[in-house]
């Protein structure tokens, strides 16, 4: 990486690190309540406060002129910067303090009185489903936040010839992604101009709906993104921007606003997901039919819940082949934190049920977990749930390289006394992000220099230093001349998100290069010149020519599909490419404590061609790492509406002690040097948890079917006890 | 309520006046420019506020900076040498990868200069537990271990 110094030494410059000369602090005043009208904001106190310059509320933003359009969100428009007429969920922001220092705006926050009448309030998805439940938003009615349902061949009479039908239900919690760089932004106008300076993955969507609300051009609004302290899904959509952009809008000055630890916890979370299943064998272990129910908390807003369901349906079919299959998925309002992506989004829920369903089926039937995978994963050219034929698949190559590095078949470690060891493998498939478009622009400067323009977000993940990679593959420059540029609202990226960024930026760069190559080619036809392969090259016919510069435009565009037009009945090209990933653990499980120790781990991503092998590596096994915490002790604990744990004292993550003393990881590549790319920054992490509920039943002969697998739920499923 | 006082910082003594109840991390950070140093927790469980106290590792979010007057505190910016360059740990994490968002990079590598001044033989298994203070969301913990591998078994000048 370029910045790899600046980095390790500390001098490296976030978001949280940037300030605006004459720019306020705003601190928020959250509700205590999961759900309650909001009678009166007394704001009197807080003003009385030394710096405080101005309270705002939600009823200040509904009645401002400026603000036409005072809700925002990429799939409902349901959501306020500052809730307007009642809070709906615990943390839910309903005033913000603006003040000369932070400091005063803490002070001031304290001293805002507000006045609640309390609401009914649901918390679990299926209560808030049924009839006569607290309802959120009127325009919503039922709680409904999205049903997506997907039907293929006749499921009813299959399961009626299957030979076996087993049936489970496994359920996961929330869970908060942590990044270490809080949520932080900063907005300042100039006249009508906004420049919003913040840590977001999704800068362009970020720019269109703030747009939106001020009802201006999208050129109006220019989006600067630093390096991320951490993104992994919490930083994707809009978060805190719209509440800058506003209160900055209304108090004339810069206005910047950094949550605290626990607000991050309040701001965003995994979707709880409840997963049931009923699969229909026939007498040699094949799949002959599954069906699929599949409900996801949204919490109080929207967010991408409405469409993510949908993804959660794709990924919840897994990598076999179904001639007969029948899945729901729905998304659900609660009074809870509201849901969004996170790292293996609407993946790690769903693989860590048919997973767990995989070899409970097995077992059940008395085959090998890997045998009965190798009879039922989807090869090249097989037809998928959706009727997709599919390309490039690698599911039996991934399966048999976690099951070589593991010793799958071999006796596991000898086991000491009060230990049972198991060995567990998981395999997993995700849909790429639909609809999605990327843009790139590629400078070529006269000087040398090699200006790369994109909106893709450096999270640690290095696009900085991939797509500067691939610049110098695609022009055969030094790395050295090419410099990728901060995302700064200049090109257009949907999300750097999905793993899919390296994948995209390989066809945009590819193709600003060309048209690059193209303009030099004449350029050399004129001035008698060879065509050029380095940086010096290049810079002689430009001056040559006397050009400063030459620009070269590209952009990756997802193929047209309408398999999601009709939400009851998807169908068809559903992914440009998929996602595999594949896990292998051996565990420990101290049978009278519960508790699980990870001996040995090893991981596998489909890379299709390795851009850079050190980032390859990290991102697997980063990703393993991360998943770590979610399958054995990470949940949000949700209690009477609060979240109990929103600190990481309670909230515990992987330390270096959790991290297996074994740990590898493959990417494995296709012999063909023009192989497509394929992302890998989330094809380990779903299948984690299921490779280590795999081996927990291998070692005890007890499943357990619930996320995270805590020492107290592994040794309530050893003694047989209920949860 | 400030109070003034001297520090030693990264081998220079500076004064500063704070107030009574500014924590370290935020002297360092916002009257410094020691960007280093990072609040993540606040509960002294993270390590990405970690600094050295007199050579000592200490959580600069969990001390007030009336605490430690007249103490010599250092951060990674203060870690690299005398001409600017990357001190032995710095660079051999940089060589190995060692770092993703880096966030809580500089942290670690101040654990990692101190763990090795206690005890250049640490063992991994004694590495592994001086740094189980030390958090990194990214999981880069195999790369970071790689690197002080490197170190201990003295594979770098």
């Amino acid at each position: 990486m370029p910045d790899a110094e600046e980095r390790v030494v500390g001098t490296l410059r976030y978001t949280v690190d940037h300030s605006v000369e004459g720019m306020a602090h705003g601190r928020l005043v959250r509700s205590p309540y999961p759900h309650a009208r909001l009678v009166d904001v007394d704001v009197s106190g807080a003003l009385a406060q030394d710096g405080v310059l101005r309270v705002l509320t939600g009823a200040d933003i509904e009645r401002a002129v400026e603000i036409p359009n005072p809700y925002f969100g990429l799939t409902r428009r349901d959501q306020p910067p500052l809730a307007i007429g009642s809070a709906r969920y615990v943390g839910d922001p309903v005033a913000l303090v603006i003040a000369e220092t932070p400091q005063s705006a803490r002070d001031g926050a304290g001293a805002v009185i507000v006045e609640y009448d309390e609401l009914p309030y649901v918390i679990e998805p299926m209560e808030a489903l049924a009839p006569g439940a607290p309802q959120l938003h009127e325009e919503w009615p039922g709680n409904e936040c999205g049903e997506w349902r997907l039907h293929r061949g006749d499921v009813d009479l299959a399961m009626s010839q299957a030979t076996h039908v087993f049936e489970a239900t496994y359920t996961s919690p929330m869970a908060n992604a942590v990044p270490f760089e809080p949520h932080v932004a900063i907005a300042a106008w100039d006249d009508d101009s906004l420049d919003v300076w913040t840590a977001t993955q999704w800068p362009s969507a970020v720019r269109g709906e703030l747009a939106h609300m001020f009802d201006t051009d999208p050129g109006n609004v220019q989006i600067r993104v630093f390096p991320l302290g951490g993104g992994y899904g919490a930083k994707s959509q809009l978060k805190i921007e719209p509440i800058v952009a506003v209160a900055a809008k209304l108090v004339g000055r810069p206005v910047r606003l950094e949550l605290e630890r626990d607000e991050v916890f309040l701001t965003t979370g995994k979707h709880p997901a409840v997963m049931h299943i009923r699969t229909g064998v026939d007498a040699e272990g094949r799949f002959v039919a599954r069906e699929i129910d599949l409900v996801y908390n949204g919490g109080a807003y929207a967010v991408m819940t409405p469409k993510a369901v949908a993804q959660g349906l794709l990924r919840s079919i897994g990598p076999y082949r179904f001639p007969n299959i029948r899945i729901r998925s729905r998304g659900v309002y609660t009074n809870t934190v509201p849901s969004g992506s996170f790292r293996g989004a609407m993946t790690n829920q769903a693989a860590f049920a048919y997973e767990s369903h995989a070899d409970e089926i097995a077992e059940g039937l008395g085959i090998d977990p890997f045998d009965l995978r190798e009879r039922n994963l989807l090869q090249e050219g097989d037809v998928f749930a959706s009727g997709q034929v599919m390309h490039d698949i690698h599911f039996h190559e991934l399966l048999r390289d976690v099951a070589a590095v593991i010793g799958w078949g071999e006796e596991s470690a000898p086991p000491t006394p009060g230990k049972a060891v198991g060995k567990g493998i998981a395999v997993i498939v995700k849909t790429t992000p639909p609809g999605t478009r990327s843009e790139v622009r590629v400078e070529m400067r006269a000087d040398g220099d090699v200006l790369v323009h994109t909106n893709s977000v450096d999270m640690g993940q290095g696009v900085l230093g991939t797509l500067a990679q691939l610049t110098a593959h695609h022009l055969g420059v030094d790395i050295g001349k090419v410099k990728v540029q901060d995302p700064d609202s200049s090109t257009f990226d949907s999300m750097t998100a999905g793993s899919r960024t390296t994948f995209v930026a390989d066809h945009a760069i590819g193709e600003a290069c060309e048209s690059i190559r193209r303009q030099v080619a004449e350029l050399a036809d004129v001035g008698g010149h060879p065509s050029p392969h380095t940086a010096v090259e290049y810079q002689e016919i430009l001056l040559g020519a006397g050009i400063t510069s030459l620009i070269g435009e590209g952009a990756y565009q997802s193929p047209p599909s309408d398999a999601l037009s009709n939400p009851l009945d998807i169908r068809g090209e559903v992914a440009d490419h998929w996602h595999q990933g594949a896990v292998a653990v051996e565990v420990a499980v101290d049978v009278e404590t519960g508790k699980v120790e990870i001996l040995r781990c090893h991981g596998a991503a489909w890379a299709g061609r390795v851009v850079n092998p050190v980032r390859a590596r990290q991102q697997s096994e980063g990703s393993i790492i991360f998943g770590l915490g979610p399958a054995l002790f990470e949940e949000v604990i949700v209690a009477d509406g609060q979240v109990t744990n929103p600190n990481l004292s309670d909230y515990m993550i992987p330390s270096i002690v959790d991290v297996p003393i074994e740990l590898t990881s493959s990417s494995l590549e296709s012999p063909d040097a023009d192989a497509a790319i394929h992302g890998v920054g989330e094809m380990t992490i779903p299948a984690v948890a299921p490779a280590i509920a795999n081996a927990i039943s291998r070692a005890t002969g007890a499943r357990v079917r619930h996320m995270p697998m805590t020492a107290e739920r592994v040794l309530r499923a050893i003694v047989g006890e209920p949860e | 309520m400030s109070e003034r006082l001297t520090l030693e910082v990264n081998g220079d003594e500076v004064v500063v006046e704070v107030p009574a109840d500014e924590a370290l991390v935020n002297t360092l950070r916002d009257r410094l420019g020691l960007r280093s140093v990072r609040p993540t927790c606040g509960l002294g469980i993270c390590g990405t506020c970690t600094v050295q106290l007199d050579g000592a590792v200490a959580s600069s979010c969990l001390l007030l900076t009336v605490q430690v007057e007249g103490r010599s505190i250092r951060t990674s910016e203060g870690l690299t040498n005398d001409d600017g360059g990357l001190s032995r740990v710095q660079q051999a994490f940089v060589d190995n990868g060692a770092y993703q968002c880096a966030y809580c990079i500089p942290g670690m590598v101040v654990t990692v200069e101190a763990c090795l001044a206690e005890s250049p033989d640490a063992t991994m298994e004694e590495v592994r537990e001086y740094l189980a203070g030390n958090l990194c969301r990214c999981g880069t913990y195999v790369s970071i271990l790689e690197a002080v591998t490197e170190l201990v078994r003295g594979e770098r000048e």
